[in-house]
């Protein structure tokens, strides 16, 4: 017997049908009845986990330009030292990441490499799915990490937006219990009908026939489908423009990125938000300083620039997080590309960022530092990243739950989000 | 609080039965199932062959994808990946997502697609086409994983569809034998370690006598796979057979996967077949669940191991609590896994009989357990354009129509199939959009359809006896006194009646009512 969390309220007040054992309900009801654009704080913390679908190669994104095994193993692909934008004197960005270089400067960008899965596959929707789900080596986890933090803090539930997917369907990290939307389209979502009275008459409608006639799931999701909608008309976030001279990059990760804006700015009560992009997989002519590899990181790099030249002071409440499922072999193939790897290297975003570093322990490029002979090895375990995120940025505390199977030790932190 | 339970009337069974067994009734198919008597309707159901299906095989005549060979999709889809490889090396950096297919390539999956659609809409082997797509979801195959791009239209043809309501031993050597599946969860490439291919072997003698390339043969031989690749042997235990709870251990999937090595795919561009490769199987002693499989077994151990899965309890479980779960509510009765098993052994795995046993017992009509489940995006749709007398144009979109819902087919990654349950398919994005459909598809707007309202239910000025008419017509007599009330309201005062006629039909389509089966 499926118990849900919450019951629903009749319009009007007039009876309050628990079907759930959730003391939180009663305080979602009163929201639902007294919701006003504009109540929820804007001090809250928010995440965007942008997961890079393909498995990114780690070693020409961040590049370790001082390292002469790099330039010996990849004679074809491999960035010019004069190329990069040198970060460290070891480490440097791929060109086409220049617009991140401020960011770096002043701070608010980190950098962490070798860091990974501890398991083997280089399957890409097996590392994906582990990734997502938070499992590693486990295939039958039914939901995703995400929604697991959103089960186990309801604190933040209070808003139809609190975690949106922005793509045409639920990930796997948002997926479960929790309430979480996938928007494939922010001017869209919702009923397709006019602003004006006919549309409103055909909304009202279907609110009426959902209200009285159904329960259950079927009454909760119809019903933050319409308070979302509801919501997301009052508050018309595509009336938000980009700000501070912000450009965001043609394409669909800049899109995603520029509705995320628009969403936090709308005050929705947006807390997580996740978007993907593909195109990482590149097995042939990967490029070096142009290329493949270097167009997909163009669109990266000016896009999250953008979104964070767009917020400006908001920045300081948010943390972007980049993910891939795995990296990319050292040694280049003999296609002029790399095949599926290890290890892969991931951004970190924001005023809680630890930024100006390279996180993380570099095992070397030497082949007895190796994983299996050919892959960056793994040095810090993804989950050892994502635990830290949840816990300083956002406050969790319910790491074991949300980590099954992994112990959370701050021990094994890297350092990227100020306590 | 519950009174005994009222007699089911054969308009009622009937109407339950049309939205289990069927994608819902079509205008008069509760009229006419509930006369013939719904057991009868049952039977013929689970007896396909005995129903003729002339208007689909005219429709399937506009699907060129039928008519290519696997032979013939490998051609084409290996021509564009070249193609896109040679853009690649050019050094074509606005070369888009290497995810981008040209357009012969996008036609074909959008026929692909479509035709799935089509099939659950219009076929009159209704049962067969729903326990196609439950098969499809049991046994998944990711369409977006490399060559399974083509693939695919033969494993549905060939290996899911004919199967369907067969013998479960059947299709499941079928399907551990289908290309599709060999690729999908890496068994073509899984080898005994150490095995190596004869045209290898031979390279390798000729080049130790100075012949031949060795750094080609360098580069082949390392490209070939290494060892045992485990993938197969766990899914076909985990989600295929016995369940995860089915007490296979660890070492059962790697004996598992020993006596499927060589079970692979010759010419995969070219021909894809399945073909057993000797040099690459392990001939030696294994165990699995406690059975001993003796050296010296080539494929024959294959075989033997999937009959033994087939029929092992576990298994009957697994897959019985699986079927009652579609076919009777989310949270399967035991009495209906009991009964299904319960056949599943006197058959020896007959899947007609099992859902017999399911459609005879008490839980399938059980009050609780009717109008009780959520139909997923394409019962969901396909419902939608049998109640409204819809007709699928040739734009080949209807595929679309799902995927938006949520349910895009054959891309579901993970090996477990597309899921059933109401938890994962009710959410408020998804359900807004099925409004949107809705309303769509009544003001003759849903891309892959076109519809005629007026042969279903003539515009009429008299609000009550029109949403009697959209009641019985496509509602099948279900709609709920709330759902009428609310219509009526809403269609009071509009003057113009086709107005009002699309608009009480959006509203019944997209509203709480039709979600349920």
């Amino acid at each position: 017997m499926t118990i849900t969390r919450r019951g629903f309220v009749r319009a009007g007040g007039v009876a309050l049908f628990s079907v759930g054992l959730d003391p939180l309900f009663l305080n979602r009801a009163a929201y639902a009845l007294t919701y006003r654009p504009g109540d929820l704080a804007t001090e809250r913390p928010v995440l965007v986990c942008l997961f890079q679908r393909g498995a990114v190669d780690g070693l020409n994104m961040v590049v370790p330009h001082g390292d002469p095994i790099y330039y010996q193993e990849r004679p074809r692909i491999a960035v010019p030292g004069k190329d990069v934008v040198d970060l460290n004197g070891y480490f440097g960005l791929h060109p086409s990441l220049a617009a991140l270089k401020p960011w770096w400067d002043n701070r608010s960008l980190a950098a962490i490499h070798a860091v990974g899965s501890p398991d083997a596959t280089r399957s890409h929707f097996d590392a994906q799915d582990y990734m997502e789900s938070g499992t590693p080596g486990v295939k039958i986890t039914p939901d995703g990490w995400l929604n697991r933090y959103c089960q186990h803090d309801r604190e933040h539930q209070s808003s139809a937006f609190r975690s949106v997917a922005f793509g045409p369907e639920l990930p796997r990290i948002l997926s479960g219990s929790a309430p979480a939307l996938a928007i494939g389209d922010l001017k869209t979502f919702g009923l397709r009908v006019p602003h004006n009275p006919a549309g409103d008459r055909v909304t009202r409608a279907f609110e009426a026939l959902y209200q009285g006639a159904s329960t259950g799931l079927l009454a909760e999701s119809s019903e933050e489908g319409f308070a979302a909608a509801r919501q997301l008309q009052a508050a018309d976030p595509s009336r938000y423009q980009p700000e501070h001279g912000a450009t965001y990059p043609n394409g669909k990760l800049g899109r995603s990125l520029l509705e995320i804006a628009q969403l936090i700015k709308a005050d929705l009560g947006l807390q997580i938000a996740f978007a993907d992009a593909t195109g990482w997989d590149t097995h042939v002519n990967q490029g070096a300083s142009e290329g493949q590899l270097s167009a997909r990181l163009k669109e990266l790099g000016d896009g999250l620039a953008a979104f964070a030249t767009d917020l400006g002071e908001r920045m300081r409440d948010v943390v972007v997080l980049t993910m891939s499922e795995f990296g990319r072999t050292i040694h280049e193939n003999g296609n002029s590309g790399t095949d599926h790897g290890h290890a892969t290297a991931m951004f970190l975003l924001g005023g809680a960022v630890n930024g100006g570093r390279v996180l993380g322990t570099w095992p070397g490029l030497a082949p007895e530092q190796r994983y299996q002979g050919r892959d960056v090895a793994v040095t810090t375990d993804f989950r050892d990243l994502f635990a830290e995120v949840l816990a300083r940025h956002l406050g969790s505390t319910e790491l074991a739950s949300i980590f099954p199977g992994y112990t959370a030790d701050p021990a094994r932190y890297v350092g990227a989000i100020t306590a | 609080m519950a009174a005994a339970p009222a007699p089911l009337s054969a308009r009622d069974s009937a109407r339950h039965a049309l939205n289990r067994l069927a994608y819902g009734p079509r205008p008069g198919d509760v009229d006419q199932v509930a006369r013939d008597g719904v057991m009868r309707w049952i039977d013929r159901q689970l007896d396909p062959s005995s129903i003729p299906d002339d208007s689909l095989a005219g429709l399937e005549r506009r699907f060129t994808i039928l008519r290519e060979s696997p032979d013939d999709l490998a051609r084409i889809f290996e021509a564009a990946r070249r193609a896109r490889v040679a853009r690649q090396k050019a050094g074509d950096a606005a070369a888009p997502d290497t995810t981008d297919a040209p357009p012969e390539m996008r036609r074909l999956a959008g026929e692909f697609t479509d035709l799935a659609v089509v099939r659950a809409a219009y076929s009159e082997r209704q049962l067969d086409e729903v326990m196609a797509d439950f098969w499809t979801n049991h046994f998944n195959v990711y369409a977006g994983k490399g060559i399974d791009r083509y693939l695919l239209p033969d494993y549905i043809e060939h290996v899911i569809r004919p199967h369907a309501m067969g013998n479960f031993a059947d299709l499941l050597i079928a399907t551990a034998q289908s290309p599709a599946m060999l690729f999908y969860l890496d068994n073509w490439e899984s080898v005994a370690p150490g095995a190596v291919p004869p045209q290898l072997a031979r390279a390798e003698a000729r080049a130790r006598f100075g012949r031949g390339n060795p750094a080609r043969l360098d580069s082949v031989a390392q490209r070939l796979p290494k060892g045992i690749n485990e993938n197969y042997g766990r899914e076909l235990m985990e989600l295929h057979t016995l369940g995860v709870d089915g007490g296979y251990t660890q070492a059962d999937v790697i004996a598992a996967a020993r006596i499927l090595t060589g079970w692979g795919i010759e010419r995969p561009r070219q021909d894809p077949r399945f073909v057993f490769n000797q040099w690459a199987h392990d001939f030696g002693a294994k165990t699995v669940l406690g059975v001993p499989f003796p050296a010296g077994h080539g494929m024959d151990e294959g075989i033997r191991l999937l009959k033994m899965l087939a029929m092992h309890p576990a298994t009957m479980h697994h897959v019985s609590w699986e079927l009652c779960q579609r076919f009777v509510a989310d949270e399967p009765p035991d009495g209906c896994v009991d009964d299904a098993v319960a056949a599943w052994r006197k058959t020896g795995g007959d899947i007609r009989a099992v859902l017999t046993a399911i459609f005879h017992g008490p839980d399938f009509w059980a009050a609780a357990n009717r109008s009780a489940k959520i139909k997923t995006p394409l019962e969901f749709v396909a419902s939608a354009l049998r109640a409204s007398g819809a007709e699928p144009d040739t734009t080949f979109r209807l595929g679309q129509v799902v995927a938006r819902l949520g349910e895009p087919l054959y891309q579901h990654v993970a090996p477990d199939g597309y899921p059933e349950t109401q938890d994962e398919w009710v959410n408020s994005g998804a359900l807004l959009d099925r409004m949107n459909v809705a309303v769509g598809l009544a003001a003759g707007r849903l891309p892959g359809a076109r519809v005629d309202l007026d042969a279903v239910v003539p515009a009429q000025e008299n609000h009550e006896a029109l949403v009697d008419a959209l009641n019985r017509q496509l509602l099948g007599g279900a709609m709920s006194d709330h759902t009428r009330q609310v219509i009526l309201d809403q269609i009071k005062d509009l003057r113009d009646s086709a107005a009002a006629r699309s608009f009480a039909v959006g509203l019944a389509l997209g509203g709480p009512d039709f979600q349920r089966q």
